[in-house]
């Protein structure tokens, strides 16, 4: 697969706090990619130093094989959908989305019937047929982000950018534009960049995710890897599905805040040193049970559970006071009622653990 | 559209109607300003269009009905000239306000992304009003007279010859004057409207190809129109009522509508006064009436 977007060493900083530290990546043509970030970690800066309205301190962003640090915005041909999408609030929905067309400076369409023409064709493909004469405020928030999609994808952008876009939704639409997006993507055949701070957003849709970790990409690899074999212990608190502890590798085993944690499987290096296990790894047993050789075993008192569902969800203090989460899957066990305050025994696998040194 | 007008208005009728049923005593909240206005504005008002209708003789006026008052204004050049001025000047200041304040709103309620600076900027052009109105205009005959600053130094550099003498006690120095003077009351309305533009709609239109006059002409401008009207409308009302300041800087020399009333008062002339102050009041309504038309501003704010 050619790439769409090489960044090689960007670094930007704000009134000398960086934001970017050094990013390089390669993004795929025509492919969905996801950026994570946790808040802070640069992520919208990024997106906008990509669109050109930030200008990089150092560093090259190549655009389809040319350097476009220093082309403005209107002239990079890569699209951009606001988090609280900017639509224009004096024009209609179609005259909204034939603004580009209409108005830019490269190319620009001037026979009004080519213009209704494609507008007519985008407002099709994201389904707003119907309402193309609606004043921008008369409309619903999954409806304006249909239109500001539009209004980008109208002018056949080789790249378009979704800053937060599914943000300033409701939960039950969220999931519904997820594969909505999904699919005009497919359609059109451009590489989309989605920004979020939501891991299972990101893993959602991202045939690539890029995790970004102050100002740095942390980790690109594809949902699946990401999910089960984070980079660092840095992603992995990221995922928000792992158990987290420091300490040090002595030997055979990792020293942690709760004991010494005998290690099995493979090790990664990452610079620091951590041990993680997945939530939905982890076995809750009868504090008199004995582990079998190849497991790990701590002890916990049982705090609360949250039930999802398919899923539970248990909650554990540990010693050193850290909380420690289960994750049961549901569909073949039954739900098993724990004792407030109880000892109970936690267990798992020596080799589902991922080790960090 | 028409589904969008219906579903639009369906909880606006029902919100009405939940109101409706409430009695209606916040009415009177109105009551001290509707009384105020009833008797010092509404019944002066309507005292002058009757008064306007009265016999005038050359010492008193008496409350038998005539039109001679109004064929005497609209048959003499002396005030259909001044109607004309009037106008005119309006016309002018109207379009000096606009050219010189819409780049400084410009400036100060889009570029300034500092909100406290913006704030200041707008404070800063209120400065003027510290002053007074006459030490201003005292202050201009130095500058523009005669034998004043500007003619001194265009003397100096050889430009004219002559001093310019249309700089003071002319229709010139009125528009300056004017100009500078209700500049400000187009500033604020419009920076207002500007600075409540999201930034990122502007940033939108950049990614979306535009250049910067595009964008201003099919985007900020538009937006910006509400914010026009209402500084139009300020600019408008004060300038057709003036009169201090034609009568200050013009030496006589330019009469409006508002010299006339003030002349025909100190000469006791009630009728002719009354007459004049009835086509200023039309003409201000028709002026506000015009402007309104250009935006429905009930939409926009």
């Amino acid at each position: 697969m050619s790439s769409v977007l090489q960044l090689k060493n960007v670094h930007k900083a704000f009134a000398g706090v960086p934001a970017l530290s050094g990013i390089d990546a390669t993004l795929a043509d025509n492919a969905y990619i996801s950026l994570l970030g946790p808040s802070g970690s640069g992520k919208t800066t990024l997106l906008r130093v990509i669109a050109g309205f930030e200008q990089p301190d150092g560093g090259e962003i190549l655009f389809a094989g040319k350097r476009v640090d220093s082309v403005p915005p209107h002239e990079r041909g890569i699209g951009f959908v606001f988090q609280n999408f900017a639509l224009f609030p004096h024009l209609s929905v179609a005259q909204n989305i034939a603004f580009g067309l209409e108005n830019r400076v490269v190319d620009p369409v001037t026979d009004p019937k080519v213009v209704a023409a494609r507008v007519r064709d985008i407002i099709s493909l994201v389904g707003l047929s119907g309402l193309e004469d609606r004043a921008t405020t008369q409309i619903s928030g999954g409806q304006k982000q249909r239109v500001a999609l539009a209004r980008t994808l109208v002018t056949e952008p080789s790249m378009v950018l979704l800053d937060e876009p599914l943000g300033a939704l409701d939960a039950n639409l969220r999931m519904r534009m997820r594969s909505e997006l999904r699919t005009i993507r497919e359609r059109c055949g451009v590489t989309f960049l989605h920004v979020t701070g939501s891991e299972t957003e990101a893993l959602a849709m991202g045939d690539t995710v890029l995790v970004l970790d102050r100002g740095r990409i942390a980790q690109s690899t594809d949902a699946g890897s990401l999910y089960s074999r984070p980079a660092s212990a840095d992603v992995a608190r990221f995922l928000n599905c792992y158990n987290i502890f420091s300490g040090t590798v002595e030997g055979e085993g990792f020293h942690s805040p709760v004991g010494m944690l005998a290690l099995g499987g493979s090790r990664q290096a990452s610079g620091t040193p951590a041990y993680a296990i997945r939530y939905d790894r982890v076995s809750i047993r009868p504090q008199d049970a004995a582990a079998a050789g190849d497991e790990v075993r701590i002890e916990g008192s049982f705090v609360a559970s949250e039930y999802s569902g398919a899923a539970i969800n248990s909650f554990f203090t540990l010693d050193d006071g850290r909380v420690f989460e289960v994750e049961t899957h549901l569909s073949h066990v039954a739900p098993t009622a724990y004792e407030e305050r109880g000892r109970y025994a936690l267990v798992w696998k020596r080799e589902d653990a991922l080790v960090f040194v | 559209m028409t589904m969008a007008a219906t579903s639009h208005d369906t909880p606006v009728e029902t919100a009405e109607h939940h109101a409706r049923k409430q009695p209606d005593r916040t009415f009177w909240l109105l009551a001290p300003g509707a009384l105020w206005m009833l008797l010092f504005l509404v019944a002066p008002i309507l005292m002058m269009v009757y008064v306007s209708f009265w016999t005038q003789t050359t010492f008193k006026i008496e409350p038998t009905l005539t039109l001679k008052s109004w064929v005497t204004f609209f048959s003499s050049d002396t005030y259909l000239g001044a109607l004309w001025t009037t106008v005119r000047i309006w016309l002018i200041v109207l379009v000096c306000t606009l050219l010189v304040g819409y780049p400084a709103a410009l400036f100060v309620g889009l570029f300034v992304k500092n909100k406290t600076l913006s704030t200041a900027l707008l404070v800063l052009c209120v400065i003027p009003f510290w002053t007074s109105f006459l030490i201003r205009v005292l202050a201009w005959r130095p500058m523009l007279g005669k034998e004043g600053a500007i003619n001194m130094i265009l003397m100096k550099l050889g430009v004219v010859t002559q001093p310019i003498e249309v700089l003071l006690f002319s229709e010139l120095s009125v528009i300056i004057g004017m100009t500078q003077i209700y500049c400000v009351f187009m500033v604020g309305p419009i920076a207002f409207m500007l600075g409540r533009i999201d930034p990122s709609v502007i940033e939108a239109a950049q990614d979306l190809g535009a250049s910067f006059w595009r964008i201003f002409r099919t985007i900020i401008l538009p937006l910006s129109m509400p914010g026009v009207v209402v500084g139009a409308i300020f600019v408008s009302v004060m300038v057709l009522g003036e009169f201090a300041t034609s009568a200050a800087l013009s030496g006589r020399k330019v009469n409006l509508l508002g010299n006339i009333i003030v002349t025909q008062v100190g000469s006791l002339k009630w009728a002719f006064a009354a007459v004049a102050g009835v086509v200023l009041t039309i003409l201000m309504g028709a002026v506000v009436a015009a402007l309104l038309r250009v935006v429905d501003l009930r939409k926009e704010l």
